[in-house]
């Protein structure tokens, strides 16, 4: 209080000794109306927070407001709130209400209790805007460090176990096990059960993340609630709720409201989903169903690539194997081809050779016959002039030419004997120069 | 298994599934480009079965069907637990 009671000139009661330090004493009534008018005195204001804790006398309303900072205790006249449109059920526990009023304050009397009370004189239901303010408000006063934390943490693709703030019976449950289902995962699901609208909500969902994350088997923790309006949703925006979010060690994936909502926890969660199936998919990136495929693939491919690897080397070293006798059968079929050619060249060479030795021969024997034949005429030549000499040397005309006379018979035939001479009838003599026919006179004389 | 052998399986054991999809990956990548020589193909095909069958075993231990439990169910196994202790 800027201005304190003592200075609003009370009397202290005549008689009583004062306290070590204090001034007074004072009667209390005089004090509780100086209070009442103290109270009276403040601003008025306007403040926004949950309703909890209605009840009802016969002329006023009565509340707490609170937020997760703190609460204070209000009271409307039943006439202000039937003018504000929430007589009835209008205003009711968790209910976020914006308020209008004041300080005040009930001395109470000699039977009535005192009482200290935020007097609303308006109240309405808190709108989207009022929210979004406060909502703006929130995000401004948590560090901005607070919404990377959780952003920092590694998330399995593949958790064995998944821990799951949601309401028991909410559709968000069904729906996050239709898209766990849909992923093909079959690991463990641990449900810490919560309210999830009301000023519960936000400390029981804080107690199950905990107790969650302080499982250590648990890899990821969902949170997650169907829609509703910001006010519904609005445990999800509660300040200490977000910061032991930030906080945890194991991701959070929130899934709080529908696609167009958004809450202070979806800024501090690891990842922020627009509805529970999609919560399901960031909680387990993997889809178990293509990773099954997926590693069939990878281990046909090595498979494959062992097999592989062994057989074409295999083939390559029969290959290799094969070679040699191969280049040897290649040589040797080289070899045989070169022999026939050899053999071909060498016998047409043979036949050449003996051709051109017979046209050779041929021509040294015609040479030789030539010149052999040129000799031998010579010879012959010469013999026969010899023998022509040698004849006409014994020719009988030579004898004849030296005198003697050759007897022939009437047929020429020469005649040796006188007896034949004288035999014959008619004898020729035969002179170097002519003949001379005779008849032998006497006959038979020797 | 002896000290050694026992330090080599769990050095070759990968930390995560991801860890191990990666270096499946790197494996059927090398052994595709097919400049892997016949041992290193050999050692590549190896250690990618293992991998595999360590993947299949991550995968079987998450498909055998969803187990529910409830955090109360444990909190109150926990306290009995303890209080047995």
């Amino acid at each position: 209080m800027g201005e304190t009671v003592e200075e609003s000139r009370l009397t202290p009661v005549p008689g009583s000794s004062p306290g070590p330090n204090f001034p007074g004493p004072f009667a209390v009534g005089t004090y509780a109306r100086k209070l009442q008018g103290w109270m009276r005195e403040r601003a008025r204001v306007q403040l926004i927070g949950e309703v909890t804790g209605v009840g009802r006398s016969k002329v006023q309303a009565y509340f707490e407001l609170r937020d997760s900072e703190g609460a204070v205790p209000c009271a409307i006249w039943l006439n202000d709130l039937e003018k504000a449109g929430l007589d009835g059920a209008g205003l009711r526990d968790g209910a976020e209400v914006v308020i209008s009023g004041g300080l005040d304050y009930y001395p109470g009397g000699g039977q009535a209790s005192p009482n200290f009370c935020f007097r609303a004189t308006h109240v309405r239901l808190a709108g989207e805007g009022d929210l979004i303010a406060r909502l703006e408000a929130l995000r401004k006063q948590m560090r901005a460090g607070l919404f990377e934390l959780q952003k920092q943490l590694h998330r399995p693709a593949l958790p064995k176990a998944i821990g799951v703030v949601t309401a028991e019976r909410g559709a968000a449950r069904r729906d996050l096990l239709a898209g766990l289902e849909r992923r093909g995962w079959g690991g463990s699901l641990i449900w810490g059960f919560a309210p999830v609208q009301d000023r519960h909500a936000a400390p029981a969902i804080g107690r199950a993340l905990q107790d969650l994350a302080a499982r250590p088997e648990v890899e990821a923790i969902v949170v997650t609630r169907g829609g509703g309006s910001l006010a519904d949703l609005w445990a999800f925006c509660d300040e200490t709720l977000c910061r032991t979010v930030a906080m945890l060690r194991v991701p959070v994936v929130s899934a709080v409201g529908h696609e167009r909502d958004s809450t202070l926890i979806d800024d501090v969660a690891a990842v922020a989903c627009s509805t529970p199936t999609h919560a399901a998919e960031a909680a387990v990136p993997l889809d178990c169903l293509a990773a099954r495929e997926s590693l069939e693939r990878c281990a046909s491919a090595l498979r494959r690539a062992g097999e592989g690897a062994v057989e074409t080397r295999s083939r390559h070293l029969g290959a290799l194997a094969r070679g040699p006798a191969r280049a040897l059968q290649r040589e040797r079929g080289k070899l045989n081809q070169k022999i026939r050619e050899i053999r071909a060249a060498s016998e047409r060479g043979l036949a050449d050779r003996a051709a051109s030795q017979r046209r050779i021969g041929t021509l040294v024997l015609e040479r030789a016959r030539r010149r052999a034949a040129g000799a031998d005429m010579e010879k012959r030549r010469e013999a026969l002039h010899r023998a022509s000499v040698a004849l006409r040397a014994h020719e009988p005309e030579r004898t004849l030419e030296r005198g003697y006379a050759l007897v022939e018979g009437d047929g020429g035939e020469p005649l040796t004997s006188a007896a034949e001479a004288g035999a014959a009838e008619r004898i020729s003599l035969r002179f170097s120069d002519g003949r001379v026919r005779a008849r032998p006179e006497q006959r038979g004389e020797a | 298994m002896d000290e050694s052998e026992r330090d080599q399986s769990s050095a070759a054991r990968p930390d995560s599934y991801e860890a191990a999809v990666e270096r499946l990956e790197e494996i059927i990548d090398r052994l595709d480009s097919g400049q892997a020589g016949l041992r290193e193909t050999l050692d590549l095909c190896k250690e990618g079965k293992e991998l595999v069958t360590y993947c299949a075993g991550e995968l079987d231990e998450v498909g055998e069907g969803l187990k529910e439990l409830r955090l109360d169910d444990l909190a109150s196994k926990l306290d009995t637990a303890s209080e047995v202790g």
